[in-house]
């Protein structure tokens, strides 16, 4: 208890001697208070469950609690690590295939409204089959290894990336395609100085979008039928009554589903540096 | 330069029809072909909903010339400009560059366009807008950056090359625009209330930069203004449009050589062609 006590009143402090500088955008305090708020609550939730189920409140088979799972992360560190990077590779396989796809789809569409006409139904039905009701279809087709489980997120990355896409690269204002037009600009040149640029920030719509959708699949997938991966691990400690273990594997999860998304919105920042000076 | 300009402002009244109108310059223009309009007609439509921005509007500025629009807001000026520059197809007449059509000039790159919204791309800073055009157009990156750079400073914006375009005031970004259409040496300056934004100062002071760089480059440009001054000093001829339908309905020669100065305003017959526009901006008839 008392280290968690301490562990709040680390932020509180820190966020309790507000930045003198108000120079450019918002403050330090104003900063840190988007770190700081979640956290505390988080950190008051953690002392919340360590109390209820360190007395016994809730069944440890139920709830473990969390120095119980933080155990669990040292002994069986190791092992959830290594089928993580497995879970971690199939996601952002399919992540980069599915999105590359979507965007190459959704440039060939701009270009060309023939290819729109054919492909976009094609698209729009292939979206509304309930990927998860087939995963059974795709193991039997594919097998238990990491090919359905890549084939199932670039599934549901690709549809957001095209319809996202498809908009930011017509996105462009008409003054700006006008003034490209005027300059006698290749369709090449249109695409590359005005299309990809303008279509950024719907480009990042759609990655923030999928980005947990594609951790969530793969484990899905692997919980299903698998040898390898958070998902297949969850249902061997579940099965072998390892709780703690099986809180373990499922904050890695939510862990990496984090990270993830956090690249995303760490590359949209940098991906957009006109947009950081801009009113906030 | 073998057009020569009268030494008094002289007056043409236009009547409705094109052709007449067309005789009328050819008498007093002997100047090679420039900008030319041809009896150009412009409907928009939308739906059932018709607007006739345009109707028999012709004009003639000879090749090296400079002539300005003037005409109340919504009176067609920048349509007249968007077909010069390929960007919309009149309806009816023909409007050529030099003996070329809209899109063959387009094509060969001899027309600038600055806009009435001086277009810029957000996510590139002002040097790299400046660099636009050049770019487009293939030129190297040594010499794009080099003639971009002299630009910005022409236009006075050294030292913004690196900042973005929001960050800009709009007669900033005006200016850049500006910029970014001189770094293609066009032959037509095709502009649209370029100053607009701008205070009398700085106006004027880039009004006698443009001077200079229109007489270092022999361009033909057409104006668009709503200051009657400036269409003055940037001017050998100002048109003057009335509304609905859009035409020309005034034609006034500027009587100043092209070695203009900033005296040339104290000059009785600045006073005389500022009156005369005045009057024919209100509806006049022609005062003599
Ligand atoms: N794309 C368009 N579609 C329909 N109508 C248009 C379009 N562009 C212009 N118009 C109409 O044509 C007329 C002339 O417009 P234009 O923009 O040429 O005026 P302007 O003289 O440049 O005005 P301002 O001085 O305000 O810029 C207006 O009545 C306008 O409503
Ligand atoms: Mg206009």
């Amino acid at each position: 208890m008392s280290a968690v006590d301490a562990s709040v009143l680390i932020p509180a402090t820190a966020a309790a001697t507000p930045a003198p500088v108000a120079d450019e955008g918002p403050t330090r305090w104003e900063r840190a208070r988007k770190v700081v708020l979640p956290a505390l609550l988080l950190v008051a939730g953690l002392a919340l469950w360590q109390y209820v189920t360190a007395t016994g409140k809730i069944d440890a088979l139920i709830l473990a609690s969390p120095a119980a799972i933080v155990s669990a992360f040292s002994t069986s560190g190791g092992e959830i690590l290594a089928n993580m990077l497995v879970t971690l590779g199939e996601a952002l396989a399919g992540f980069a295939i599915g999105n590359t796809l979507g965007l190459l789809i959704a440039i060939a569409f701009v270009h060309s409204d023939l290819t729109r006409r054919t492909i976009y139904p094609l698209a729009i039905a292939a979206e509304a089959v309930p990927i998860v009701a087939i995963i059974p279809v795709l193991i039997l087709w594919l097998g238990n290894g990491m090919a359905p489980k890549i084939f199932i997120a670039v599934f549901l990355t690709f549809f957001p990336m095209l319809v996202n896409a498809y908009r930011g690269l017509r996105s462009a204002d008409t003054d700006v395609k006008e003034l490209l037009y005027t300059l006698s600009a290749s369709p090449r040149q249109v695409l590359f100085m005005v299309r990809l640029p303008a279509s950024v920030p719907f480009l990042f719509n759609a990655l923030k979008l999928t980005a947990c959708t594609c951790v969530v699949s793969s484990i899905v997938a692997e919980w299903l039928a698998s040898s390898e991966g958070l998902g297949f691990l969850i249902t061997l400690y579940g099965a072998r009554y390892q709780i703690p273990e099986v809180w373990a594997t499922a904050l890695t999860c939510t862990a990496m589903s984090l990270c993830v998304f956090g690249a995303v919105v760490v590359a949209e920042r940098l991906a957009m540096p006109w947009r950081r000076t801009a009113s906030t | 330069m073998s057009f020569r300009f009268p030494r008094f402002p002289v007056s043409a009244p236009v009547r409705d029809t094109g052709p007449m109108m067309t005789t009328t310059m050819a008498a007093s223009d002997p100047g090679p072909i420039g900008l030319r309009a041809e009896a150009v007609g412009m409907t928009y439509r939308r739906g059932q909903h018709e607007t006739v921005a345009l109707a028999e509007c012709s004009l003639d500025i000879p090749r090296g010339t400079w002539a300005s629009l003037i005409g109340a807001s919504g009176c067609g000026k920048s349509t007249l400009l968007r077909i010069f520059a390929d960007i919309v197809k009149p309806t009816a007449g023909v409007a050529t560059l030099h003996g070329l059509s809209p899109a063959q000039a387009r094509a060969n790159r001899t027309f600038a366009l600055v806009s009435q919204q001086s277009t810029m791309l957000p996510w590139r800073k002002i040097l790299g807008n400046v660099e636009l055009g050049l770019e487009v157009a293939g030129a190297q990156p040594v010499e794009r950056r080099n003639t971009a750079m002299q630009m910005i400073e022409l236009v006075g914006l050294a030292g913004f090359e690196n900042a973005y375009p929001h960050e800009l005031s709009g007669g900033m970004r005006q200016r850049a625009a500006i910029a970014r259409a001189l770094t293609l040496r066009p032959q037509f300056l095709l502009m649209d209330e370029p100053f607009g934004a701008l205070d009398e100062i700085t106006r004027e002071k880039l009004n006698f930069e443009l001077l200079r760089i229109l007489r270092e480059t022999g361009a033909t440009m057409l104006l668009v203004t709503h200051s009657i001054s400036e269409a003055i000093i940037l001017s050998d001829q100002v048109a003057v449009m009335t509304p609905r339908p859009g035409r020309i309905s005034h034609l006034v020669r500027i009587g100043f050589g092209h070695d203009r100065t900033a005296a040339m305003r104290d000059d009785p017959r600045f006073t005389a062609c500022e009156a005369e526009l005045r009057h024919a901006l209100h509806g006049g008839a022609p005062l003599h």
